[in-house]
């Protein structure tokens, strides 16, 4: 078992560098954009048809 | 469909048989009167009490059944699911008992007695922690032994399994909540509705952000970055283990990500609960929502949320607030339970983006059933015991009496399991893990992510969807 955690450590500490693949540009991007435009809709509905004292 | 023998189904059936026992109760059937609970005290003789007066037994007795049909249900499914079986019994035992203790401890009148409580208990001061106390002293209790005598985990080992407890709890949860949730139905819908939208939010927003940082100022491959993302951003231990799969990641990388998970979870368990009653006391609905979208893996949120509750009800009382038991606790446990729902789901969209996308392979393909296979089945029981409870209450107006006893006798079985949940955490968090050569660079994403982002963002989404909720309390 400690052989096995020295042989992760050794491979976390020259993990080779990956570039971001175009796909996960776009992931990242297209979630972070719905989930800022889902937050108005969210956030609007909310107060709107469940309100909670305010 | 058949279900899989696993921890996870085992904490359903558990989960669901306790439910159905209590509801005998509807039936003039007293199936759970032996149990007992623990009740705040100044002289020991008094620390139990039973919970109804069906049987006459005496406490200790009703402690001693309470633990004798604990271990009959949990070595069943112990057996089933391959654990040794004497092994399981004598961890069991030794996690039982030594929680137990922690929670009568906590129920000591200078520790849980409330400002209120103090006359009658004859005593002149407390930390008015109330009865909770005890799951923090069930977890100081855990990380003591985990981290100083770990030999003496090696005993309780194969019954050292805080996700099973606590998933066995959030099913009888369910009902009592449920129960509490027909006080009120305009409340409990724009829980549920709120709830799901925070999650939803929290999904988008914190899982791109956090994959992002590890991928671009850490240097991590796509491997580690996601799993490490799930775990951070998601819902710890699940959400790592369900990415890594989804993503054909080696095992090993989600195991390592949980390791960190449950590290970081026994700090944010110490920690936020006591911030959101130092900052919080105002909003206590944000406080509870933030403790759903904050604190990972479910044993540590629903635990939070718990104590949460207990510390601001009691500071707002001090304040001449007044917050009914439940609401809080409820937001805490949907937000969680959705995010849990939303697990599979999530996991379903990685693989499809990493099998046809990322990392094509000839042949490989990615079935929906993937996402009924990575859904926690545990959930299922949380939302059956709930609607069950819920739509007894709003239509059998006649048996409120017997819903709110079965709720009771519920509740102590799922107070037992919170704490031994507590205790067990505490006994898994190896805080030696963090200086473990290599680790490090894992453990700093983690922290900056999870400090330095998700308990923010996570706030700022608590603040948006259930700021002024409280005044629903109060009007």
């Amino acid at each position: 078992m400690e052989s096995h955690d020295n042989q992760l450590a050794e491979e976390l500490a020259k993990l080779p560098h990956e570039p971001l693949l175009p796909v996960e540009k776009k992931l990242i991007a297209g979630s972070l954009i719905l989930g800022l435009a889902l937050l108005g809709i969210l956030v609007w509905l909310s107060y709107t048809f469940f309100p909670l004292g305010n | 469909m058949k279900l899989p023998r696993t921890e996870d189904v085992w904490a359903l059936w558990i989960g669901l048989l306790i439910f159905a026992l209590s509801l005998g109760n509807l039936a003039r059937l007293d199936l759970l009167g032996w149990a007992v609970d623990a009740r705040v005290w100044v002289e020991w003789s008094k620390a139990l009490g039973p919970t109804s007066a069906t049987y006459g037994l005496p406490s200790v007795a009703g402690l001693a059944l309470m633990f004798g049909f604990l271990l009959a249900i949990l070595s069943a499914g112990a057996r089933v699911l391959g654990y040794p079986a004497g092994r399981f019994a004598l961890g069991f035992t030794l996690v039982f008992w030594i929680s137990y203790a922690c929670w009568l401890l906590g129920h000591n009148a200078y520790i849980a007695a409330t400002p209120r409580e103090r006359a009658d208990l004859g005593i002149s001061w407390s930390l008015g922690l109330t009865g909770e106390a005890g799951y923090i002293v069930a977890l100081i209790a855990g990380l003591t032994l985990g981290n100083f005598f770990p030999r003496s985990v090696a005993a309780m080992q194969e019954a050292v399994r805080p996700e099973w407890y606590i998933k066995a709890a959030i099913v009888v949860l369910g009902g009592s909540l449920g129960v509490k949730a027909a006080a009120d139905t305009r409340l409990t819908e724009a829980i549920l509705f709120r709830g799901l939208a925070a999650i939803i939010e929290a999904y988008l927003i914190y899982w791109a952000v956090i994959y992002f940082i590890a991928r671009k100022f850490f240097g991590f491959s796509r491997e580690w970055a996601a799993p490490l993302a799930s775990g951070i951003s998601i819902c710890g231990v699940s959400a790592a283990i369900a990415t890594g799969a989804a993503i054909r990641a080696r095992p090993i990388v989600p195991i390592m990500v949980s390791s960190l998970v449950v590290i970081f979870s026994v700090v944010e368990l110490l920690v936020l609960p006591f911030a959101a009653r130092a900052f919080l006391v105002d909003e206590p609905m944000v406080a509870s929502a933030w403790m759903g979208l904050a604190v990972k893996t479910d044993g540590a949120a629903v635990a939070s949320g718990q104590i949460t509750e207990s510390l601001i009800r009691t500071a707002a009382e001090q304040q001449g607030m007044n917050i009914p038991a439940g609401p809080m606790l409820m937001t805490t446990t949907t937000v969680k339970v959705f995010i849990d729902l939303f697990i599979g789901v999530w996991a379903f969209i990685l693989a499809i983006i990493w099998v046809y996308r990322v990392d094509p392979k000839p042949g490989e393909r990615v079935s929906p059933l993937e996402i009924w296979q990575r859904l926690p089945k545990f959930v299922l029981g949380y939302f059956l015991t709930f609607a069950v409870m819920l739509y007894c209450a709003l239509n059998w107006r006649d048996v409120g009496a017997d819903l709110q006893a079965a709720s009771r006798q519920g509740d102590i079985f799922r107070k037992l399991f919170f704490v031994m949940t507590f205790f067990t955490i505490g006994l898994v968090s190896n805080f030696k893990k963090l200086w473990q050569e290599g680790i490090g660079r894992l453990a700093l994403v983690y922290a900056v992510g999870l400090f330095g982002f998700v308990i923010w963002v996570g706030l700022l989404i608590s603040w948006l969807f259930f700021q002024g909720a409280h005044e629903v309390f109060t009007r």
